[in-house]
Order: C-alpha cells, then sequence, then structure tokens
C-alpha cells in the first residue's frame, strides 16, 4: 500500500457523495418504508387566530384506509407536552407552551390540528377534508408595531403581552467601548436609518419528513434534520422517553439552511401516535406544507443611528431591533438577533455601540434560523449605514470603509462588542476586489451613464463584511444562556485490513463532509482518500454530536478530527516501534509510514493496523486498539471576511435590476477542498442576492401566507444570476490547528447589502437613497417616482 | 376521476360531447397547478396527448397552422421564423421543462389574462379553430377571450389549431416580472408589424379582465408611420403610443404589483417595442432597397 504523495487538503476533489444524491439512490427519509408502516397527514388551520368550538372527526374515521383521527385530546389528553426552546435568552422570557397539535386555539395559519394516520398517504390526505372543526374568529396581529401598541390584540392572552423578551448589550456598561448616546450627542455628522429585513422561506429541496419505528428495543425516529443529535435529546426531555431508549437517524438530508434545525411538532406527533398505535409511521409534508410552516427567517425591522466626525471617523453606532418571532419560540428563535448583536460593528473600529432588541409575537409562522441566522441582518444595516454615510460625506465609501477598519497590523484586536478577532486582512482582498472589478473603470462608466442620462443607469455597491462562525465556545453559549456546548467530537477506527472509519458528529445535509473529511484524514494517517469511510447522522453508532449549522463543521468538527488522528498515531507509533525494534523516540512518521530514523525501516500505518488486530505481538500492557475519540471546544470563532463589489444596471423606466458583474474575493482561512468552496461562495451569493432582488413572504391581512408557492415566492433561477467572478485570499485562522474559517454562510451574509447599496448607487442621483427589499421592478421605479418627488 | 385517453382527434371530440365536463388536458402546466391545489375537481380529464394531428403544423405561402398540442419548444424550433413574435413570447413561458410541455393551445384554453402567448396572437391576427362532434368553426383570436379566465369554446369543443398570417414584418414581445424565467407576467405588450396591410397590431396582457387589443393605439400608427419611405419615429410618437397603449389598460392592484405601476411599465414597453419593431422594418426596407 503506497501513501499518497501530495497532500490531500487543498485538492479539489469531486465529492465522494454526490452521484448518489443527484441521482437520489440513496435513503431519504421518505424513502424508507417499514413493515405495517402508516401514513399520517396533519389538518392545518386555515385561520391565523381563533378559538376551536368544536372538532368532529367522525366522517374522516370512516374513509377507505383510515386506521386513526387524533387530536391534541387524543396525543397529550392533560395538555403537558410543549415544544422545546433552547435558547432563552432573558430570565423573563415569555415562552408560550406550542403544543403538538392546537387544542383550544389556533395561532397562525398552518398550525397543526389534527392528524390522520392512514394505510396510504394519499387516503390520509383524502381523509382530511372530512374533519370537521369550527373555529371561531380572534383578532389578528400581523406587524410588529401595532403588536406592541397599547391595547393590541394579544396573540397569547395569558401573556399579557406580545412582547416576549428585551435583550440589551451596551459597550459602556460592558466595558467595552463608550457610551453611545454621548457619542450621538457630540456627533458632528449623524444618520438614522430604518431598514426592513423582509420575512424569508428556507426553501430547502427536500422537504420535510420523519418516520417513527416504535417497534423495536428502542424508539427509533428518521428525520430529515440538520440536527439529530439535538432532536435526540430534545425529544427526550419533550416526550419522556429515555434517551437511551432513543435513536435518531438523519439519513442523506436534502439541504436545510437552518431551515432543518428544529424540534418539529411533526415529530413529536408521529413519535406520539406510533407509540399508541403500537406501528411505525411516516409523515412526508408537500411543498406547500413546507412553505408555509417550516421556520420562516429574519423579519426584522432596524432602526440604526451612526454618528461620525466629518472627515470620516465613525464615533458611535446605536441599533434598535424589532424580531417577529411569529406566533411561537422556535428552537432557538429568539437567539437569532443576539448572533446579529456582536456583528453590526463589523470590521470597523467603532468606539460606542448600542444593541437592544425587542422579540415580538405576531400570527404568523415561526421564525428562527435561516442562512446566516442574525449576521446577515447585521451586515446588511451596517454596510448599507457605511454607504449613506459616505453619501453624506461626499467620501468614496470604500475610502470610508478603509478610514474606518481594523488594520492588518491591528490584529488580535478586541472590538466594541467585545469579540476578540483573531485575524484578517481587509486590505489585501479589498485590493484584489477592486482589480478585479475594475472600480476605477466603472466609476467613470457610472458618470458618463449620469451624464448623458441613460435610462439605464449603473451603480456600484460594497460589501466589506465579517462573520463570526464556526458556533461556538461553549462558554460563549453559556454566557448568552444558550441550552447546549459549542463542541464537536470525531472518532477514528483502523480496521483490520488498514481502511478508516471515520465517526464525526457533525450531521451532514449536502455541505460534503464525506469528502472534505476524507481528505483530512488522509493527510493526517497519510492513508489513501479512498480508503477512507466517513459515517454521520445516525446516534447508534455517532452517540455524540453537536450537528451542522452556524458554519461550525469544518473549523469546530474538523478539529476534532485531526485530534482523534493524532491520538491514533500515538497509540500507533509504540506498536511501529516494536515491530521495528527500536525504541519509540526513534520514530518519525510520514506519509503514512513510520520510519526509524536515519534509516529506510519502516511500517505503514495500516500495516500496525492489522498487527493490533491480531495482537500476537504486541509491547507488554498494550491495550490492543488504535481506536481514538476526540472532542473540540473551540476558544474562539472564526472570522471569515471578504469584499464583494456588485455592479448593477438599473432601468429608471421600468425599474428592473440586472446583476452586471459581481466580484467577491473571500477570505476563508485554509481551504480544505476549492470546489466545495466554491460551491458554497456561489450558492451563498445566489441566497443572498435573492434576498435583495427577489424573495418575500408575504401575508394577506387575515394573516394567510399569499407566497405559498414558487410562482409567488420569487426563489431565483440560474437565469437571474450573474456570472460570478470568485476569489480568495487565505489568512489562516488562528483559533483552530487547520487554520480554517466557516464558509458555508459568508456569501449569504455579504452579498445582500452589495447588491442593494449598487442599485441604491445607480439611482442615488434621482434622490433615491433607500429601497426596501426585494428590490423588485415596481419598487425601485416607486423609489425613483418618490424621490424624484 | 376518470382519465380519458383518446387516440385521435374523433375520438377525442366524441368523448367530449359525451362527456362536456371533461377538461382538456396537453402539457398540463395550468391544469396540474389547479388540481394540485385543489381549485378544481373535474370529474373527468381528457388526455389530448396521444393525439398526434394536435401536435403537427403546416404552412403554404402566406399562413402557418399548428396543432394545439405542439409544445412551446417545438413552436420556437420548428416555426420561429415564420412567427417571431410567438416564439419570442414563447421562450419566455416558464422554464426548459415547462416549454417541452406547454402549449398554445392550453395557454388557449386556460385564457389567464397573463397567458404569454395572447398578447401576440391578438397582435398578429390569430385565429383560433376549434371543432366538436357537431362541426368546426374559426374564432379570432380578438373574440377568444370573454372574461377573467373565460374564452368563447362551447362545452363540447376542444381547441384544434392556430392559424396565423406568417409574418410580414418585424413583430415584438416584452414583459415585465421579478425574475427572468418562471414568472408571471406583472404586464405584457406584442406588436406586430403588417407591412402588407400598412399597420400595426397591438396587444396587452395581464392588465386587464382578458387579454385585449389596443385599437386606438393600433390606429395612431396607421396615421404616423409612413410605410413607403419609413422615417425614424420622433420620440414624441413613440410616447403618444406609450400612452395610448397604457390607457387601454385596465390594471388591478395584486400581489404581483400595482395598477400604477402596470400602467406606467405598459407605456415604456409599448413605447420601447415600436421602436425596436420600427428600427427593424426601417433596417430591413434600407438592406432591400
Amino acid at each position: 500500500m503506497t501513501a499518497t504523495a501530495e497532500p490531500e487538503v487543498g485538492k479539489a476533489r469531486l465529492r465522494k457523495e454526490d452521484a448518489r444524491l443527484i441521482t437520489g439512490r440513496t435513503r431519504w427519509t421518505d424513502n424508507i418504508t417499514l413493515p405495517g408502516m402508516l401514513h399520517l397527514a396533519v389538518l392545518r388551520s386555515p385561520m391565523a387566530h381563533a378559538r376551536i368550538v368544536s372538532i368532529d372527526t367522525s366522517a374522516a374515521r370512516d374513509m377507505p384506509g383510515v386506521v386513526a383521527v387524533l387530536t391534541a385530546t387524543d396525543l397529550d389528553p392533560d395538555g403537558e407536552i410543549g415544544m422545546p426552546c433552547a435558547w432563552p435568552i432573558t430570565p423573563d422570557m415569555r415562552h408560550p407552551r406550542r403544543p403538538v397539535l392546537a387544542a383550544t386555539e389556533v395561532n397562525f395559519a398552518g398550525e397543526g390540528v389534527a392528524v390522520v394516520a392512514a394505510r396510504s398517504a394519499a387516503e390520509a390526505e383524502d381523509a382530511l377534508e372530512h374533519i370537521e372543526v369550527e373555529y371561531e374568529d380572534l383578532p389578528v396581529v400581523l406587524d410588529m408595531e401595532a403588536a406592541l401598541a397599547e391595547g393590541a390584540p394579544l396573540v397569547h392572552e395569558d401573556l399579557g403581552t406580545n412582547r416576549s423578551a428585551l435583550w440589551v448589550f451596551d459597550s459602556g456598561e460592558a466595558g467595552t467601548g463608550g457610551d453611545v448616546e454621548q457619542a450621538i450627542s457630540d456627533a458632528e455628522v449623524k444618520l438614522t436609518r430604518r431598514f426592513r429585513q423582509q420575512r424569508l422561506i428556507p426553501a430547502f429541496m427536500e422537504p420535510r419528513s420523519t418516520v417513527v419505528d416504535p417497534t423495536g428495543p428502542q424508539l427509533t425516529v428518521w428525520s430529515s434534520t440538520q440536527i439529530p443529535h439535538i432532536l435526540r435529546v430534545m425529544t427526550a426531555m419533550t416526550l419522556g422517553v429515555p434517551e437511551h431508549k432513543l435513536r435518531v437517524v438523519a439519513p442523506d438530508v436534502g439541504g436545510g439552511f437552518g431551515g432543518k434545525i428544529a424540534v418539529l411538532p411533526e415529530e413529536m406527533m408521529a413519535a406520539l401516535v406510533a407509540r399508541k398505535l403500537g406501528k411505525p409511521v411516516k409523515w412526508t409534508e408537500s411543498r406547500s406544507d413546507a412553505m408555509l410552516t417550516a421556520h420562516h427567517g429574519r423579519d426584522q425591522i432596524q432602526d440604526i443611528t451612526i454618528s461620525a466626525t466629518r472627515d470620516g471617523m465613525v464615533t458611535g453606532l446605536k441599533v434598535d431591533l424589532l424580531a417577529d418571532m411569529g406566533a411561537y419560540l422556535g428552537l432557538v428563535g429568539p437567539g437569532v438577533p443576539l448572533l446579529g448583536a456582536f456583528m453590526f460593528n463589523a470590521i470597523y473600529k467603532i468606539p460606542a455601540y448600542r444593541f437592544a432588541c425587542t422579540n415580538v409575537f405576531t400570527n404568523k409562522t415561526l421564525t428562527d434560523a435561516y442562512r446566516g441566522a442574525g449576521r446577515p441582518e447585521a451586515t446588511f444595516a451596517i454596510e448599507r449605514m457605511m454607504d449613506e454615510l459616505a453619501a453624506e460625506l461626499g467620501m468614496d465609501p470604500l475610502e470610508l470603509r478603509e478610514k474606518n477598519w481594523i488594520r492588518h497590523d491591528e490584529f488580535p484586536f478586541t472590538t466594541v462588542a467585545g469579540l476578540t478577532y483573531d485575524s484578517g486582512n481587509y486590505e489585501a482582498a479589498t485590493e484584489r476586489a477592486k482589480q478585479l472589478f475594475d472600480y476605477d473603470g466603472l466609476r467613470r462608466e457610472q458618470q458618463a451613464r449620469r451624464a448623458s442620462n441613460d435610462p439605464v443607469q449603473l451603480g456600484i455597491g460594497i460589501s466589506t463584511y465579517t462573520e463570526m462562525c464556526g458556533l461556538a465556545p461553549s462558554r460563549v453559549l453559556g454566557s448568552l444562556a444558550y441550552g447546549a456546548g459549542g463542541w464537536e467530537s470525531a472518532s477514528i477506527r483502523m480496521l483490520p485490513t488498514g481502511k478508516v472509519e471515520v465517526v464525526t458528529g457533525s450531521s451532514a445535509h449536502g455541505q460534503g463532509h464525506e469528502t472534505a473529511w476524507s481528505q483530512i484524514v488522509a493527510d493526517q494517517l497519510g492513508v489513501p482518500f479512498e480508503d477512507i469511510e466517513v459515517l454521520h447522522g445516525d446516534t447508534q453508532f455517532s452517540p455524540k454530536g453537536m450537528d451542522t449549522y452556524g458554519s461550525r463543521s469544518l473549523a469546530v468538527g474538523g478539529t476534532a478530527l485531526v485530534l482523534a488522528a493524532r491520538r491514533v498515531l500515538d497509540k500507533a507509533k509504540p506498536v511501529a516501534a516494536h515491530m521495528l525494534e527500536c525504541s519509540v523516540d526513534d520514530m518519525e512518521f510520514t506519509g503514512g509510514k513510520f520510519t526509524v530514523q536515519g534509516t529506510d525501516q519502516s511500517v505503514g500505518i495500516q500495516d500496525v493496523a492489522l498487527a493490533v488486530f491480531a495482537a500476537h505481538d504486541l509491547p507488554d500492557g498494550y491495550e490492543a486498539s488504535l481506536d481514538s475519540d476526540a472532542t473540540f471546544d473551540p476558544e474562539n470563532f472564526s472570522y471569515p471576511h471578504g469584499t464583494h463589489l456588485c455592479a448593477t444596471e438599473v432601468d429608471t423606466e421600468t425599474g428592473r435590476v440586472s446583476i452586471r458583474s459581481y466580484v467577491c474575493v473571500d477570505d476563508v482561512g485554509k481551504v480544505v477542498n476549492p470546489l466545495i468552496v466554491e460551491g458554497q461562495i456561489h450558492g451563498g451569493l445566489a441566497q443572498g442576492i435573492a434576498q435583495a432582488l427577489y424573495e418575500e413572504a408575504v401575508h394577506d391581512e387575515s394573516g394567510t401566507l399569499t407566497t405559498g408557492t414558487f410562482a409567488d415566492y420569487y426563489l431565483p433561477s440560474a437565469a437571474d444570476m450573474p456570472t460570478f467572478v470568485t476569489d480568495r485570499t487565505e489568512t489562516p485562522s488562528t483559533t483552530n490547528p487547520l487554520g480554517v474559517k466557516g464558509v458555508g454562510e459568508a456569501g449569504t451574509i455579504a452579498s445582500t447589502p452589495a447588491v442593494v447599496n449598487s442599485v441604491i448607487d445607480a439611482v442615488r442621483h434621482m434622490g433615491v437613497d433607500d429601497i426596501e427589499m426585494p428590490c423588485s421592478p415596481m419598487r425601485v421605479w416607486q423609489a425613483i417616482q418618490g424621490g424624484a418627488r | 376521476m376518470e382519465f380519458l385517453r383518446p387516440v385521435s382527434l374523433g375520438e377525442a371530440l366524441e368523448m367530449k360531447a359525451a362527456r362536456p365536463e371533461a377538461v382538456p388536458i396537453a402539457g398540463g402546466t395550468d391544469v396540474m397547478v389547479e388540481l394540485n391545489f385543489d381549485h378544481r375537481r373535474p370529474a373527468a380529464l381528457l388526455d389530448l396527448t396521444r393525439v398526434a394531428e394536435l401536435a403537427e403544423w403546416s404552412r403554404d405561402d402566406s399562413v402557418v397552422t399548428f396543432g394545439a398540442a405542439l409544445p412551446y419548444t417545438r413552436l420556437i424550433n420548428e416555426l420561429g421564423t415564420d412567427l417571431p413574435g410567438l416564439a419570442i413570447a414563447s421562450r419566455t413561458v416558464g422554464s426548459p421543462q415547462i416549454r417541452n410541455r406547454g402549449t398554445v393551445g392550453g395557454n388557449l384554453g386556460a385564457a389567464s389574462p397573463a397567458g404569454d402567448t395572447h398578447p401576440v396572437l391578438l397582435a398578429s391576427d390569430a385565429v383560433v379553430e376549434v371543432a366538436s362532434a357537431r362541426g368546426t368553426r374559426s374564432i379570432p383570436a380578438s373574440e377568444f377571450y370573454l372574461g377573467v379566465k373565460r374564452n368563447a369554446l362551447e362545452p363540447d369543443e376542444l381547441i384544434t389549431s392556430i392559424r396565423l398570417p406568417k409574418a410580414t414584418g418585424p413583430q415584438q414581445f416584452a414583459k415585465v416580472g421579478t425574475r427572468n424565467a418562471m414568472v408571471i407576467a406583472v404586464c405584457s405588450f406584442a406588436i406586430s408589424l403588417h407591412p402588407n396591410e400598412s399597420r400595426a397590431g397591438a396587444a396587452i396582457g395581464s392588465a386587464a379582465p382578458t387579454p385585449r387589443r389596443v385599437r386606438q393605439a393600433e390606429d395612431f400608427l396607421t396615421e404616423v408611420l409612413d410605410w413607403e419611405s419609413p422615417q425614424a419615429l420622433p420620440d414624441s410618437a413613440k410616447r403618444r403610443f406609450g400612452e395610448l397603449v397604457a390607457s387601454a389598460a385596465e390594471p388591478i392592484d395584486d400581489v404581483r404589483g400595482s395598477a400604477a405601476y402596470r400602467k406606467h411599465a405598459l407605456a415604456v414597453l409599448a413605447r420601447r417595442a415600436l421602436g425596436w419593431a420600427w428600427d427593424a422594418y426601417r433596417e430591413g426596407e434600407r438592406s432591400c432597397a
């Protein structure tokens, strides 16, 4: 067996998992069929707020194929079960119980009211319309400010308010900076803006699905989830199933974007029905239900004040947020705005900062994590403000940024929000981006088009972002009252034939863990890439894990892998020395081989594995196993950063926006697989651009979602995307041994403000200084009409 | 729900006569959406995909006739030169997958005000050929659309083919949508120049209860366009044309756009499309001369 010559890390390997994922010849949850399995369908409330007067299931029970029709009374007679929220951001946070099925009141359109179990999915679906529910209208509250007004209708009458929590960070009080009120009142220049982060729908490709089998020694739950490990703990705590009697499997999962960081009422419902009927059950949602009931993202109103000196030094930043929770609190929903709390100051040296967020209940689908979770909102606000400030001061927006950002020689740098950025090189990324973009040339063209009054104007938008990812140091999470830690685990098993099984606690749902993890282990152990199998997502063989979100898998889980591999080598070394009849101190390990220093005598790690398996001739007292586990808890986040430049052409007559060119230079530290990084950047850009130009979840005045299909919810297609120009600078992270930073969310975080800044830049001379997202043709046209007035 | 599968037009017409409530389905790009969302529950579906003659076309010196079930992709590839306006509009329909299945017959059958091909059919003097067990009749496009999603078909009739004059001059189609593909028009506009008749046809979509011709704007063009020795059109004339087109619209405010924006955007589309078409005509005349 030969060891790999050149390092695997850095190679643009095609992904191992793609063939099976692309062809669908794999195990998606909905592909699972068990003997005797019943199919579940959920009756959902068409009303956004109503009292349930009565539910009559008798006709539905007589429908063909129907085995049972169950309501809250059947599944949770005492009304004790509530869906978990793992992030009580303040001790006094109001947290209404979210039942598995609504018993007495529905609080958003789409809330489950009853469930049918039938022999086929079609029969279950058909029976739904024979359930008679009588509702009594309750007043609906949809707008956050209206919800907070005196005398507003209450989403949850018993709470006495629609305010869930108020969370504040103040640099003066925290000792990380000055007093922002003072800074603002002393300021030579100050600007106030209100931005609206529209509501978005995560729109993962695979709708959610869960299968529960109650017939074995354990209750087994398969689910299309990002978080099998957390789901296991939460299911145990929510339903009182002993944790050791519970096995959770996330088979191949078709995307999540944060939308599958959830403990679903449907998952709990399926478990309760399966136990009650003693049969396996499956619930798979339709696309329409996914749009309506899977948690939504963003939905904030941001009131921002920035203060500066006339020559462009930012002196203070004040942020007041309203965050729409929807009707209930999601698993981590209350904390999503907090993930932005430390990011509004971004890459800038701002001396005073205050952040306050009010979480609000409305009669809408709940919101929770969506790609970037908190950081896109923060990045949008600060990057928009920097452009507005530049316009106010008559400065070039890049120059203003450069004046305020943390210089390369100032790292590590502790920010006004209290985070310590370990590394960064904003100068290098910006310089490279400007070159690739032809910044000066495009500015000249912009001037020419303005001069000639061209109906199609050119705009240039900038976003010099950073973000905190690699969630997360457990102590930091603890200090923010998050319910769990942020470590990750890895296990490496050396098989007798020298092949390697890697078990990771980070559960992939499309990211390419199997490929990237194989590359890392191949280098660490010097075994061929093909000899490594990466296993994930089943608590039976991977009992420990914190799963995949927050761009954490590589920085945290990848590091755990390195630590485990080092332990394998530590265990192999004495065996190798024994086999070569030399001292452990004389051994060196390179390219998969232990060699006696200064000789050509060597033995490969894979041969050592066989020797340990046989165990015929091992050093005295040696414990016959190379298998190693490791858990890594980062001391700090990783901080990817970069400069994104976007040129848009805006048709001032129709309002149409076309992206002419998009350049991004990202610094994600060391790159394990450039192909995967490129894919993450492209997808991230598309999702961020989508927020800027296309997507918005809209409810009518009754609380009905009017954008519940892809015909009305404008997910962009390839035809809407420009050809991206991407490049990288490489400033290794110092917070992990691989030097890597997260990349899963960077593109989404960076691109939204770059695009919106660009659109506004194109029409600023027409009196426009803001356009609400998404910048649809009509909105752009209306803004121009408004500006001209 | 019954699924009827005729293999010939004759059989299809007999089935439709026997079951007038049966909903014809070809590409299914409208019907399946309605079924999926339970907006309608027909007792029967009449599948036309096996009726070969509905997917054929023929042409002579001046007229193209194509079957109602000819998919957009084939229309674009096989008839795009003769029917450029229809090809432009067809390219804006849905996605490649939808264009592989969707048909002009389906667009007509659904008669949605937002159907992409309607303005072109109106501007190009298309005739809709319909048949029933009782016989056939020809309905000019301008008499075909009766109301929101209502057309001139009798319950026992099927659309068999669409007949259009071959283009004798430039044709244009333009629409406003929120993205570049898979988008339902916020508003749309088509213009066909008919130099042989010294006139132009123009029509709007997604801006009134039905797609409609804009006759006042057409008459204005008859007055101002000099077909014999075509001159560059002054901006004021193009603008006036745009205003006349917009004034024929009766749009509504809905989730896709406000009435005010629709009217404004129509005026812009009309002005521009006229400019493109007229410039192309002048260019053609110059190169002929």
